[in-house]
């Protein structure tokens, strides 16, 4: 089993790019607030809900247990060099945008005076609206010169388009501009369908796919020329599996030799794109059981160029994590543990907090 | 004797409405049908997505039987070729009576036009997915004739594959002992993902909603209801299939209470009841890594070649697939199809 209760025989020393915190209940966030929200949450008696929209039913043995408070917490972070808060309290299923931006903005300023305050080894993630992308972009004006902030946080899915679409472009290059890394994270707007053809009948067939959603943001990111407009842009992809990059990347640089006029603007091969400016984080680690078979699939992987290490806490993904680090030599553990997010998170320094 | 499981055959407007009845007849005349194929959302970037060479004089590419054998049957020396009529997978989704009309009148001229000409080749049945009822009375229409050797649904079906909706379907394939082919197509949806802006990633895309298939089948514990079933992924890559089933067993490890009618490991019905075909396989810099990617599937021996003929991406029988193990390949262009589809060529 995934030692989930002692993170440091696993990962001392290391940085945690996904632990999660969350408000136990609106009223948490209640000082965050404006009065009108303040009304509107009493008015329609809202509470957060018990599954987070269905991303984390309450049962399911993948969610695992939250903590209340950072104290509670502080046994799993002491032996980390840093630990990266992602709350996806804000992942909303409301339709309504406005109500999207505030909690975010609540959500942002309970991380920020609750958890950051005074805790030097946290960092937080700004939590932005995805119905609307002048909201995103003020959030990110309104947080970003916090240096404890150290990356944007959005639903790895449930939008009409994808992220590289024109619409999100201001938002990637207000990240971009301050240095902060876009973190795509599993879920948004569950209950809406995942596939093609629609809303899945269970659980396991939705959770499986935030991998395949990743994969499309992944698509659309270096399709759009993103990262030839933002060149220190840095993508994350959190909690949606990381073991189907490859053959992703063969089947995508080989499109894009067939049609690359469709897109004269992506010059490189996309895999090249990938490995300079995306990140997966390690969990769940889908990997074979078979000895042989992972040794081939991990050099096809590259885990040291690919990978960062994340606990997820206290989201429980079965065995694959320790497959995973166990299976990795030691240079290729000093990148996934802490090497990969030095680099890839603005702020972080390889001596640890002062 | 090479197999070729990916061959797409189109049949000219006026050759359907001398084949339509009244009163499909004039709405088609006055109407033609309603469903976007997927090419108008996303145009090919060059040659209308077809080989250059492949227009015939009169028609489309695809509809001259006399340039497809001269092209692609007689050229690869191709024994036993599996037609797709990709017009099937938007036809299919019109209204019940008037798709079950464009159906009948599609697999009609495709026997009259490719199958009665050229015993080398084989069809689908194509069925109006989405009326299983009159998609059962196509099949029993067409299941004694060994011309047609699958049925044909779209990976763009307007409800989940796996819904009970769909079942009538694979009941009865099972029961005519056909497999089931899942071809890209049929109406675009985007409704996780968002839509992508541009031919390259919808293409790209494929992979992925043919691995969302084939999970999704698998988790509706459809191989336990109808356990005769086959089905053949058609053009949506091959190399993901190791890791969709790596995620697919950890997964239902931890979740299988969520899934009560999937009774054994997802991988061992994986291996148990797909096929795939080659055409676009994946292409890594190292060919090592594919064949070991493959290797991992345990799937080798499920392998069918296919050319994709016209597609602008086609690939040749004479170079493709040449960094495999000879043993593969030999497989690959024609044990595997013949124990797919049977057959001997006429």
């Amino acid at each position: 089993m995934n030692d989930k209760d002692n993170p440091g025989t696993e990962a001392t020393g290391g940085i945690d790019t996904d632990l999660h915190c969350a408000p136990a209940s609106l009223a948490d966030l209640e000082p965050y607030f404006d009065r009108y929200w303040r009304s509107y949450i009493e008015d329609a008696n809202l509470g957060l809900s018990p599954s987070a929209g269905g991303a984390y039913p309450p049962g399911a043995p993948t969610t695992g247990r939250a903590v209340n408070g950072p104290d509670a917490l502080r046994h799993r972070v002491d032996d980390l060099r840093y630990a990266v808060l992602t709350c996806v309290t804000p992942f909303d299923v409301s339709r309504n945008p406005y109500f999207e931006a505030a909690l975010a903005s609540a959500v942002n300023d309970w991380v920020r005076t609750e958890w950051l305050e005074g805790r030097s080894r946290l960092r937080g993630s700004i939590a932005v609206s995805t119905m609307d992308p002048a909201a995103a972009v003020a959030e990110i004006e309104r947080l970003g010169d916090d240096e404890r902030f150290v990356q944007v946080l959005l639903p790895v899915r449930g939008n009409d388009v994808r992220y590289g679409h024109v619409r999100y472009q201001p938002v990637l290059a207000a990240a971009a501009e301050r240095d902060l890394t876009v973190c795509l994270h599993a879920w948004g707007r569950v209950g809406t369908a995942p596939s093609p053809s629609g809303f899945t009948h269970s659980y396991l067939e939705d959770y499986l796919a935030n991998a395949q959603i990743a994969q499309s943001q992944l698509v659309s990111l270096i399709a759009e020329g993103v990262f030839e407009r933002c060149p220190e842009l840095r993508v994350c992809l959190a909690e949606c599996g990381f073991s189907w990059l490859p053959p992703l990347l063969w089947r995508f640089d080989k499109e894009w030799k067939g049609v690359w006029r469709e897109v004269p603007w992506v010059r490189q091969r996309p895999s090249e794109y990938v490995y300079r400016h995306i990140r997966a984080t390690t969990v769940p680690a889908h990997l074979p059981t078979d000895e042989r078979e992972l040794r081939e699939a991990l050099t096809a992987i590259r885990p040291a160029d690919w990978l960062m290490y994340a606990s997820d806490f206290p989201h429980r993904h079965g065995e694959g994590g320790t497959r995973l680090l166990s299976a990795l030599d030691e240079a290729e553990r000093r990148a996934v543990l802490s090497g990969n997010a030095l680099r890839f998170y603005r702020g972080l320094t390889a001596t640890g907090p002062r | 004797m090479i197999f070729d499981a990916d061959i797409h055959p189109t049949i000219l407007s006026s050759d359907l409405l001398s084949r339509l009845p009244s009163p499909w007849r004039r709405r088609f005349e006055l109407f033609s049908t309603r469903a976007v194929a997927p090419p108008m959302v996303y145009p090919r970037v060059r040659n209308g997505g077809t080989r250059l060479d492949s227009w015939p004089p009169d028609g489309l590419p695809g509809s001259d039987l006399d340039l497809l054998r001269e092209q692609l049957l007689d050229e690869y020396d191709i024994g036993f070729g599996v037609l797709i009529p990709m017009q099937g997978h938007t036809f299919g989704a019109e209204e019940p009576e008037y798709a079950a009309a464009l159906c009948r009148a599609l697999n009609d001229a495709i026997a009259e036009l490719f199958l009665d000409k050229e015993p080398r080749l084989r069809s689908c049945v194509c069925v109006p997915h989405e009326a299983p009822r009159q998609a059962v009375a196509e099949i029993e229409r067409l299941a004694a004739d060994e011309r047609y050797v699958q049925i044909l649904l779209p990976t763009g079906t307007s409800s989940p594959p796996g819904d009970s909706k769909y079942l009538p379907i694979y009941e009865a394939a099972a029961a005519a002992g056909l497999p089931v082919a899942f071809h890209l197509g049929g109406v675009e949806g985007h409704r996780g993902d968002g839509w992508p802006s541009f031919y390259l990633e919808q293409h790209a895309w494929y992979g992925n909603s043919t691995a969302m298939v084939a999970t999704n089948l698998i988790c509706a514990g459809l191989f336990e209801r109808v356990p005769g079933l086959q089905v053949v992924l058609v053009e949506g890559g091959i190399s993901w299939a190791a890791p969709l089933m790596w995620s697919l067993d950890e997964a239902w490890t931890l979740l299988r209470e969520d899934v009560p009618a999937l009774r054994r490991a997802p991988s061992a019905c994986f291996r148990e009841h797909f096929w795939f075909t080659t055409q676009p396989i994946e292409e890594p810099a190292d060919p090592a890594q594919l064949v070991a990617a493959l290797e991992h599937t345990g799937m080798t021996d499920r392998i069918v070649f296919s050319s994709d003929y016209p597609h602008w991406d086609f690939d040749s029988p004479s170079i493709a697939l040449r960094d495999l193990p000879k043993d593969w390949r030999t497989a690959i262009m024609s044990h595997n199809g013949h124990r797919l589809y049977g057959g001997e060529s006429r």
